[in-house]
């Protein structure tokens, strides 16, 4: 449905990146990194903490820019000037949502309230519009009855959830998660997982990132491996889950020790799953 | 320092209020050109941060602690606009959701504190660092001297507002209605607290912070230092916006400089001995006509304005004209001593800020830099 | 009370348990704010533009009686609207008579004017006047202390910070002043944290100079973090759509009973200005 199309009809993908390289000073983040997201897809990035991932979003999100390479948006050029662009920069900014790994990051208004409203105020909706919306996204999330609430005192998942409402509220065709079970205790992330599942609605394209192989099953049809700044591998959550060694060299399968009934100590690699 | 409701008379809030509302119209319109976008997370988190760092209990030799201030460590990282508008912001919640400091007197606070302390913490620090490098050990002296004399600035407004209070506001009896001590204990009982234990709380955490980023995060302190000089037009935009943005601000202290004499000797005898109704009265007119210019006998002028003539009239020997050794003469002289300093240091601040650093036109930290 | 702590732990504990103070005041303020008293049905802004004119009404006023009067109304409206009369006493009177009072104390003896009273052994001389003006201090240090306290027990934060807009207060000052507060306990937080994890970690004794090296480092450590998440709210806003304007909903409502209320307090403030002239 909002998927541009080229005058020779073929899809043009929502993104893609080319090439692009990334550094924080003496840090490179991102390292000639390639990628396509196509519309209406799920997208999981996997990898191991400080890979890169987060900055990717950002960067997704025309928050960042690379300092080598190419972002396009739509086939449009993401950088900061087209963001300036008013015309540009308000459609990027209602089309495209992102929800930080840090909720404390995100959730920077006196209450949930307003933390909900920020997103359509800033786009200048009308106020019964505002006002309607906030309602609906708070019944969705479950979290009506924490309107007046301020964030500093709401749990973790709590705080998770409403920092998923405020980008929701916008009605984003693309959502951007970073890490969304991360810090979460098992009943909080299968919760969430469950928004997540029904957020995906229509035909909304979704990049999460994640090191939480429990959950890529469920909200995700491709998979991409990232290491240091690279794509490793890409593939269906099926082959990435089947492929032990990768997991192993990109850090999200880990070993220690255990201790069994026997009492026998030894080191097997793990790989937790949830029964369903 | 935090002076409470009901140390300062109304009038003396109002001034304090108009006093500080120009540096904060110029501090708004400076930081949001600079900041854009960035301005309202800096700030607010900035602020946040400033109200912690007052409760901390900083260890100062001879075994106690004391409380900062943090005007001069804000100054230093955030440059003296952005730091008037974050410890303003910081002092207003500590008044409204905390009752740390008057409502009435925040404008006086705000003043003292926010910017008097921002002001001299940076000004000193520009002074004295020169152009050192980031991480040479003359910035933490700097920064320490720095911190040390806002907080002593500060201390030194706050000691002079509750000074004045007795010469100028009093019930029909002669009972101060407000800060009871005049000028010579006010001044002195404030400032040898400051002078000592609270001058080297601040001193300690100033000249520390700068040390501790230094090591460990020296990209902070980049914006008050020398950095490489902007090309040549940038420079000149710098300049120009400089003025533009500033000019309300000298409108405003201009203005400062005619009204504050006349509105505060006004405030003296409205609140002071004189009544509305004696304006009408030709004999009370006559009266206040003469007490003004010391004709009249002692009895007959106000307290308030004949004791405050004690104290102006001092410095001036006995043998100058009458009206030179009146008291309004003397307040209105100090009045322009005062503004006429203020406008003196913030232009030496901004040459300084225009001769060591050509363009400030930087925000603090993008994100690749922090 | 058992003397200050000095010492390595002395100054970390003190410094946290001002942070802990701070939480707890937050804490009872938010718990009040919703209970279902008096002034806590009151339209925000009136009852701002009610408070700030009896307060300024209380510092204008030049007699005892006038002062006493307000305190007696403040008392009343405290009452009415589930403040507790001990948390008055505690937190604000006693807090008041410890600074103020201490600091008026000398006034009788140094204001010169009516000698009263000759101090046995001492032989100081005791004016009028002085007793007068200490008196004037401390009642109204009092009265507009107490008139504050009521307007942030009664009244949820963000509901006083989007009633200044009703005072022109500009809406980027508004969002500042609400996104302080709401970080102002992340960082309380974190400086606690920070300073308990410090001490349980602080076995000998520091010397002077170490010290005063922990606090400021600590300090440091704070403002490193403060950046890093100014940095990365800035980043949650402009995702967002934040571009440098800030528009806010104004939602409140006045109905009759706020009028009813508006009138009381601009009646009370008026009669307090001219009877205390
Ligand atoms: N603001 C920053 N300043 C400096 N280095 C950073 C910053 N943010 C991230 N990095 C570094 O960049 C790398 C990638 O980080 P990030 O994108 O956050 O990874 P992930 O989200 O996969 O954990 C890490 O090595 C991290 O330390
Ligand atoms: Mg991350």
């Amino acid at each position: 449905m909002s998927t541009t199309n080229t005058n020779s009809g073929t899809p043009v993908p929502v993104f893609e990146v080319l090439d692009a390289t990334y550094r924080y000073r003496d840090v490179t983040a991102l390292d000639h990194l390639n990628l396509t997201v196509q519309a209406g897809r799920r997208l999981a990035l996997l990898g191991a903490n400080g890979s890169g991932k987060s900055t990717l979003l950002r960067i997704l999100d025309g928050l960042c820019f690379p300092d080598e390479g190419t972002v396009r948006f739509c086939g449009k050029l993401l950088t900061e000037e087209s963001i300036q662009n008013d015309g540009f920069g308000v459609d990027f900014r209602r089309r495209v949502g992102l929800v930080f790994q840090n909720p404390d990051a995100q959730l920077f208004s006196p209450t949930v309230f307003d933390e909900v409203a920020f997103g359509p105020l800033q786009l200048r909706w009308p106020p019964d519009q505002v006002r309607r919306k906030i309602a609906e996204t708070l019944e969705m999330m479950e979290i009506t009855h924490l309107k007046d609430r301020s964030p500093h005192h709401l749990s973790m998942g709590e705080k998770k959830r409403v920092a998923l409402a405020s980008v929701l509220v916008l009605d984003p065709e693309i959502l951007l998660l970073d890490e969304p079970t991360a810090a979460l205790d098992p009943r909080s992330a299968s919760h969430m997982i469950n928004f997540l599942v029904r957020a995906k609605g229509g035909d909304r394209t979704v990049v999460t990132t994640t090191h939480d192989l429990d959950i890529i099953e469920d909200i995700a049809d491709d998979c991409l491996v990232f290491h240091e700044g690279r794509v490793e591998a890409t593939g269906t959550p099926a082959q990435i889950l089947g492929d032990a060694p990768l997991l192993k060299t990109s850090g999200l399968l880990h070993s220690h020790l255990h201790v069994h009934k026997s009492g026998e100590i030894h080191t097997h690699s793990h790989l937790h799953r949830h029964e369903h | 320092m935090h002076i409470p409701d009901g140390y300062l008379s109304p009038s003396t809030c109002a001034a304090l209020y108009g006093a500080a509302a120009p540096f904060w119209y110029v501090a708004l319109r400076k930081t949001r050109k600079l900041l854009l976008t960035r301005l309202v997370p800096l700030i607010s988190v900035f602020a946040a941060f400033s109200f912690v760092i007052m409760m901390f209990n900083i260890p100062i030799p001879g075994g106690t602690t004391a409380h900062p201030l943090g005007a001069g460590i804000a100054s230093i990282v955030l440059g003296p606009w952005a730091s008037i508008l974050t410890l303003s912001t910081a002092l207003f919640i500590q008044a409204f959701f905390f009752g740390d400091g008057g409502i009435t007197a925040l404008g006086a606070n705000c003043f003292n504190m926010a910017i008097v302390g921002s002001l001299v913490a940076w000004l000193v620090y520009r002074v004295v660092a020169g152009r050192s490098a980031i991480t040479s050990s003359r910035r933490v002296v700097a920064a320490a001297l720095g911190g040390y004399l806002a907080i002593n600035g500060a201390a030194l407004c706050a000691a002079i507002e509750l000074g004045i209070q007795p010469h100028f506001f009093k019930s029909a009896s002669g009972a101060p209605l407000y800060a009871p001590y005049p000028l010579n204990i006010a001044v002195p009982a404030i400032m040898i607290g400051h002078l000592t234990f609270a001058g080297l709380a601040e001193l300690v955490v100033t000249g520390g912070i700068v040390a501790y980023l230094q090591r460990a995060n020296p990209s902070l302190l980049r914006l008050t230092a020398p950095g490489v000089p902007l090309p040549q037009e940038e420079t000149q935009q710098a300049t120009m916006t400089g003025w533009r943005v500033a000019r309300p601000l000298w409108t405003a202290v201009g203005l400062l400089m005619v009204l504050a004499p006349l509105g505060l000797l006004a405030a003296g005898k409205a609140w002071g001995e004189w009544s509305v109704h004696d304006f009408a009265d030709p004999a009370a007119r006559q009266q206040m006509a003469a007490a003004s210019r010391n004709v009249a006998p002692p009895a007959a002028a106000p307290s308030g304005l004949e004791r405050l003539s004690d104290i102006w009239t001092a410095p001036f020997p006995d043998y100058l004209p009458p009206f030179m050794r009146s008291a309004a003469f003397g307040y209105i002289l100090s009045a322009i001593f005062g503004v006429g300093t203020i406008i003196l240091l913030t232009l030496l601040a901004s040459w300084i800020a225009l001769k060591v650093r050509p363009g400030l036109d930087h925000a603090p930290a993008s994100t690749k830099e922090s | 009370m058992p003397a200050k702590r000095s010492g390595t732990r002395g100054f970390l504990e003190r410094s946290t348990s001002s942070f802990v103070d701070a939480m707890e005041h937050a804490f009872y303020a938010e718990q009040t704010a919703r209970a279902d008293g008096l002034l806590q049905r009151v339209d925000p802004r009136v009852k701002l533009v009610g408070i700030l004119a009896l307060v300024a009404a209380a510092a204008a006023s030049r007699s005892f009686a006038v002062i006493a009067g307000l305190l007696a109304i403040a008392i009343a409206l405290a009452a009415l609207s589930h403040v507790s009369f001990r948390v008055l006493v505690n937190r604000v009177w006693v807090a008041v008579l410890l600074f103020t009072g201490v600091i008026a104390l000398p006034a009788p003896f140094v204001t010169p004017g009516l000698v009263i009273w000759h101090l046995p052994l001492l032989g100081w001389d005791v004016t009028e006047q002085g007793l007068a003006s200490a008196g004037y201090l401390v009642l109204r240090v009092e009265t507009a202390a107490t008139l504050c306290v009521l307007l942030v027990l009664t009244t949820p934060w963000n509901h006083v910070l989007k009633a200044l807009r009703v005072l022109r207060v500009p809406a980027v000052l508004v969002t500042i002043l609400g996104m302080t507060y709401r970080y102002l306990f992340l960082v309380l937080q974190s400086a606690h944290d920070m300073f308990e994890s410090r001490r349980s970690r602080m076995i000998g004794e520091l010397t002077g100079r170490e010290r005063r090296r922990v606090a400021a480092a600590s300090a440091g450590v704070l403002m490193s973090k403060t950046f890093d998440l100014s940095n990365e709210v800035y980043l949650a806003m402009e995702s967002r759509g934040y571009r440098g304007d800030i528009s806010v909903l104004d939602e409140f409502q006045i109905r009759n009973f706020d009028w009813v209320m508006l009138g009381a307090f601009a009646l009370v403030s008026i009669a307090a200005f001219w009877l205390g002239r």
